[in-house]
């Protein structure tokens, strides 16, 4: 226990001296934030926000992470010590999670003190679904990163696979605006869950459906990742 | 006592086989070394002894643990890989301190670190120190466990020769200490100079085993180098 927590705290402090991670966690869901705050319903934007914060870090950054772990063969001098190559994997979703968590406050507190966007209906509710959200973004991470057959191919289809999602999911900009087609692709993305199971818990009415989904996504990302992830 | 026995391993990779029926035995507190040249089987063996490969055939026993059960035998074996490295921004005190808490009772950080002159880069991100350094700090991680036996693989490869001095030094007050020491080297001047007894690889097969001056005795020839 107390070598996870030292791990995961590493993975943490890593994260936050990497310039990109603290830029496109924190401070560019700020900023598009400030830049919408002219909006009516801002309420819709600050879940949506928190989505792509979670799929900023474990879609497009953990897969990148994780395969230069393996290719500087990180997770080798690992496996001779006591502790599992599994557990830096624990503590990279510990890590995201945190990360995400003080991305989405950032703009929280900014949403709630400076616009006056209303508190959360459904708090709870709110905070399962960030969980599982967080947990979700980090399984299809680790997908990427074992298909990946190299840290740079990695970092590349994280990106690819991230920045569609966050536009077509509404976690970027709402898919109310999006035209017809393009808005039926939603449907079928799995960030589209966490975008609706958030916002459900901060102005709706929480189902679920939306948890359950996330649920199953993780599950089947986990169990794809496990039976195909490389070690070396 | 003895701290490794190994007796007829064997391993292939797809058809070639790297090491065929290769036995040996370390007492404990000694330095043995393991040489030869590249594709010899020496890393293959040391990958086996460490529990990162399983053998074909054949048995190995490492302070009486069967090192596929690896998390027990890292608890008491420290292992220096050839070319591992670390993540580009940590630093090097934080290293030392996270892979002190891998374990139950390790070493003091503080302590290893003034040891190994690593004092003064303690604040030092791993993507800028120098190959030494990285060495110097990748050997100090496989101490941080105060562990029993240690197994270094191309130790000073990377090094320029007066930091190479530098580390025989350290290795010698290891082995001062009681450590059992299984060093794989194709430098021939590092196994003189520190090994009780060396084991001469060839092919995947163990050519000759004995203390350096045996060996060169046997040889006929004033170094090493004859030897192999």
């Amino acid at each position: 226990m107390r070598a996870f927590v030292q791990l995961s705290l590493n993975e943490l402090r890593l994260l936050a001296r990497d310039p990109g991670s603290l830029f496109f966690m924190v401070a560019f869901p700020l900023m598009l934030l400030v830049l919408n705050s002219g909006n009516e319903r801002l309420e819709i934007f600050l879940p949506s926000y928190m989505a792509m914060i979670l799929a900023i870090g474990g879609i497009a950054a953990l897969p990148g992470i994780v395969a230069t772990y393996r290719e500087r063969k990180v997770l080798r001098r690992l496996a001779v010590t006591p502790i599992s190559p599994v557990m830096l994997l624990g503590a990279q979703v510990a890590a995201q999670l945190v990360m995400g968590l003080v991305g989405s406050l950032v703009v929280i507190v900014a949403g709630m003190a400076v616009f006056g966007v209303a508190a959360p209906a459904h708090p709870l509710p709110l905070v399962l679904a960030f969980t599982l959200s967080a947990l979700m973004t980090c399984a299809i991470g680790f997908v990427i990163a074992a298909v990946a057959p190299r840290a740079r191919t990695a970092d590349l289809l994280g990106l690819t696979v991230m920045f569609p999602m966050i536009f077509l999911a509404g976690a970027a900009i709402p898919r109310e605006g999006l035209p017809g087609t393009l808005r039926s692709v939603g449907d079928y993305l799995p960030l589209t869950q966490a975008v609706t199971a958030m916002r459900e818990g901060w102005f709706g009415t929480p189902a679920a459906l939306p948890l359950l989904l996330l649920t199953g996504i993780i599950i089947v990302c986990t169990a794809i990742a496990a039976f195909t992830f490389r070690w070396e | 006592m003895t701290a490794i026995t190994v007796r007829d391993l064997r391993k292939a990779y797809g058809g070639v086989v790297a090491v065929d029926g290769v036995s040996f035995e370390v007492a404990r507190g000694e330095t043995f070394g393991v040489i030869g040249r590249n594709g010899a089987g020496k890393t293959t063996t040391v990958e086996c002894l460490a529990g990162l490969r399983k053998q074909d055939a054949g048995s190995i026993r490492v302070l009486g643990i069967d090192p596929a059960r690896r998390r027990e035998l890292a608890r008491k074996v420290g292992v220096q890989l050839q070319d591992s490295a670390l993540p580009d921004r940590i630093k090097v005190g934080e290293a030392l301190r996270l892979f002190a808490s891998f374990y139950s009772r390790p070493a003091d950080p503080k302590k290893i670190m003034g040891t190994w002159g690593l004092e003064k880069l303690k604040n030092r991100a791993f993507s800028d120190l120098s190959g030494g350094q990285r060495q110097r700090l990748l050997l100090a991680l496989a101490l941080v466990g105060d562990p029993e036996l240690v197994v270094l693989d191309e130790l000073t490869t990377a090094l320029d020769p007066v930091a190479r001095r530098e580390t025989w030094d350290l290795v010698r007050g290891l082995k001062a200490a009681g450590t059992t020491i299984v060093l794989v080297s194709h430098f021939m001047d590092e196994a003189e100079e520190l090994c009780d007894r060396v084991a001469v690889f060839r092919d995947g097969r163990i050519a000759a085993v004995g203390s350096p001056a045996e060996l060169m005795a046997e040889a006929g020839t004033a170094s090493l180098e004859g030897v192999l």
